[in-house]
């Protein structure tokens, strides 16, 4: 059998999971190896070593009263609960606690599309809702609407939201906490509270106006451990006439600066509508000279655009985007682009995909870059690309933000380039990902394995880019678990008061510090010796 | 919002190949749905193997290489030695389906009890291990 929770007699664990069955039934209580098992994080990066967070059972609600009753008994025992959602947020901790031993609240059972107004464009979910339910039911009930999918297709709106997750459509979609409106949360003292219109009991507009009356509390419920929450809306994008998707390149590394600086520019201006991915394909690979030019750190932009000339022609940087709307409007939005870009020398202008709406069968199916008209799909996971390559284990992401400067990214580029040089590790691709509307994400993928010794050196490699790229302005917007105390360290201004904030407000939410103790390193007063 | 772009899902072969040709799935999928489909029982065991493929697996599994992340692998795996796709598969065993489902493998993480009950990873494995 799993270990009960630190502290914990197997008496009381035993009486507690016995109220907890009592609530849900026998077929959703998961206590037995083989059961809780299933809850591991598949990408551990403590893979195996006694830091690994596990669970120490796991129980599926089924409605909003259930949910209240395990939290009733949480506070009884003192149990640690951890809720998820769909528990695909695998490269973020998937399934798996924060703090090992507690029950994880399985939300996947909670699953209802409990409205969706095509009139007003929005939608109430429970938390087990993933983007493929979501699609299907806008699809089969041929509802002109988009949902805007994170790349996995399998993750649900809710929990995506809850940790800032994101997509790639329109700017009012993409970032998925923004774009919600309206939520239900069951609090740590099992009270049921609905923020914004859905505090007035007769109000039409809960899925319309997200603030309400008084303080806007939605925020606290984000990559935060002060509630389980059973509902939330979401704003949907109405589904355009056309799209034209585009890409642009430029064939000097300098080049990235006027890139950046005119596609965020015609971004704020609502010209470029989509996400934006800058990338490097000239950096992609594993040419020697590309890899050694990476490692050094600090090579010039002579030197880089010495090998670009030597290189077979790939463009230095590459930017991808789309355009939705009526056809005359994209033409006048992509002339306009042109027309601001024409003055980098050597700018390549190409159309890669159009499209009318709605899509048939066929064309869903034939789109290559599903995500970027809200059809959801596992693609991202990709294939081996070389016969021979060993498959992956794992990976993290490191996701550290930036200004959208051009300068910013080359040098990030450099800094992180050194960093897996010397210690040993392939650098990450190359690039700036405008999901947000005065930000970049330049995410990289750090792989995590089923052995100590190769996770101890993935650790030391990701510790160092964290608080590397800290130093240097760029914190991350998001990290694993298992990082989140390294996470809020970088975000330490005042010696720490913001998370002096954070765990006054456990307090006072949580008293007993039953719900996700240690997220986003917020520790409830009985465990805060837990904190390395 | 991941950027890793190169995810292997493997599987490995287990048990004696059997010379049956592929069989079609017992029905149509419309494309769009293949990944989507709610699992329906129709108290045909294939047929809801099927449906519980459809809604789990399919999105990598199919008959791909397109949109079937889990087969291109397979097809880089087995080079053609055995079918990439698993539906084609004939040397499938339902235990080797139930082990890889519950255990997972490479970047394919187990999938939980509340996502294919115990009863629909007996029909999914009847399914793929059918001769």
């Amino acid at each position: 059998m799993p270990s009960p929770p630190p502290g914990f007699s197997e008496r009381d664990f035993q009486a507690a999971l016995r109220e907890l069955e009592d609530i849900v039934g026998r077929e959703w209580l998961f206590a037995s190896d083989e059961d809780v098992l299933l809850y591991r994080d598949g990408y551990s990066p403590l893979w195996g070593e006694a830091e690994e967070r596990k669970a120490s059972a796991a129980v599926a609600p089924n409605s909003v009263e259930q949910v209240q009753g395990i939290v009733k008994v949480a506070n009884q025992y003192g149990l640690p609960l951890y809720p998820i959602s769909t528990g695909r947020n695998l490269t973020y901790g998937g399934a798996a606690p924060a703090y090992s031993g507690s029950v994880v609240v399985d939300l996947k059972r909670m699953n209802r599309i409990l409205d969706v107004s095509a009139r007003d464009k929005t939608c109430l979910v429970e938390p087990g809702v993933s983007y493929f339910d979501l699609y299907r039911h806008l699809r089969t009930n041929k509802i002109p609407l988009w949902i805007d999918t994170a790349d996995p297709g399998w993750g649900g709106l809710v929990g995506n939201a809850l940790d800032r997750g994101g997509g790639y459509t329109d700017i009012e979609f993409r970032d998925h906490f923004d774009a919600h409106c309206g939520m239900e949360v069951v609090l740590p003292t099992g009270e049921v509270v609905r923020t914004g219109m859905g505090a007035s009991p007769h109000a039409k507009t809960w899925q319309l106006f997200k603030y309400g009356l008084g303080p806007w509390v939605d925020g606290i419920f984000s990559q935060s451990n002060f509630g389980i929450v059973t509902k939330m809306g979401f704003w949907l994008m109405e589904e355009p006439e056309a799209s034209l998707q585009v890409a642009v390149t430029v064939p000097k590394r300098r080049d990235v600066v006027p890139l950046v600086d005119t596609l965020h520019s015609l971004m704020c201006a609502h010209t470029v509508p989509s996400q934006v991915n800058v990338v490097s394909p000239l950096m992609a690979g594993n040419n020697a000279e590309m890899l050694r030019l990476r490692g050094s750190g600090g090579a010039s932009d002579e030197q880089w655009d010495q090998y670009a000339a030597t290189a077979g022609g790939a463009p230095f940087w590459a930017a991808q985007f789309v355009y939705y709307g009526p056809r005359n409007v994209i033409a006048a939005q992509w002339q306009h682009t042109k027309d601001r870009l024409a003055g980098i020398a050597g700018v390549r202008f190409q159309e890669t995909a159009s499209y009318t709406f709605p899509l048939t069968d066929e064309q869903v199916e034939a789109v290559a870059d599903k995500a970027r008209y809200g059809i959801p799909s596992l693609n991202l996971f990709g294939s081996r690309t070389a016969p021979g390559a060993p498959p992956l284990e794992g990976h993290m992401d490191f996701s550290p933000m930036i200004p959208p400067h051009g300068e910013e990214l080359i040098a990030l580029t450099d800094f992180t380039g050194k960093v897996y040089a010397d210690q040993g590790f392939v650098p990450s691709f190359v690039g700036g990902l405008m999901f947000h509307p005065r930000t970049m994400i330049c995410f990289h993928a750090v792989p995590t394995f089923r052995t100590a010794a190769d996770n101890a050196r993935t650790r030391k490699l990701f510790e160092t880019l964290v608080r590397g790229c800290a130093d240097r302005g760029w914190p991350i917007y998001r990290i694993h678990p298992v990082f989140q105390q390294l996470g809020m360290e970088m975000f330490g201004f005042s010696g720490g008061a913001l998370h002096r904030l954070h765990e006054t407000l456990k307090d006072a939410i949580d008293p007993n510090g039953i719900v996700s103790p240690g997220r986003y390193d917020i520790w409830p007063k009985r465990l805060r010796g837990s904190r390395a | 919002m991941k950027q890793l772009r190169v995810v292997a899902v493997v599987l490995v072969a287990v048990g004696a190949s059997a010379d049956v040709s592929a069989q079609e799935p017992p029905f149509p999928i419309a494309a769009w749905s293949r990944t989507t489909a709610a699992v329906e029982d129709s108290g045909a065991a294939t047929e809801r193997g099927a449906a519980v493929f459809n809604n789990w697996c399919s999105a990598c599994h199919s008959r791909g290489p397109q949109n079937a992340p889990g087969t291109a692998s397979l097809q880089v795996k087995y080079q053609g030695s055995v079918p990439a796709a698993l539906e084609d598969r004939r040397d499938l065993t339902p235990e080797v389906v139930k082990l890889f489902v519950r255990n997972g493998v490479a970047m394919m993480a187990p999938f939980r009890k509340v996502e294919v009950s115990d009863a629909d990873l007996d029909a999914l494995a009847a399914y793929l291990a059918r001769r």
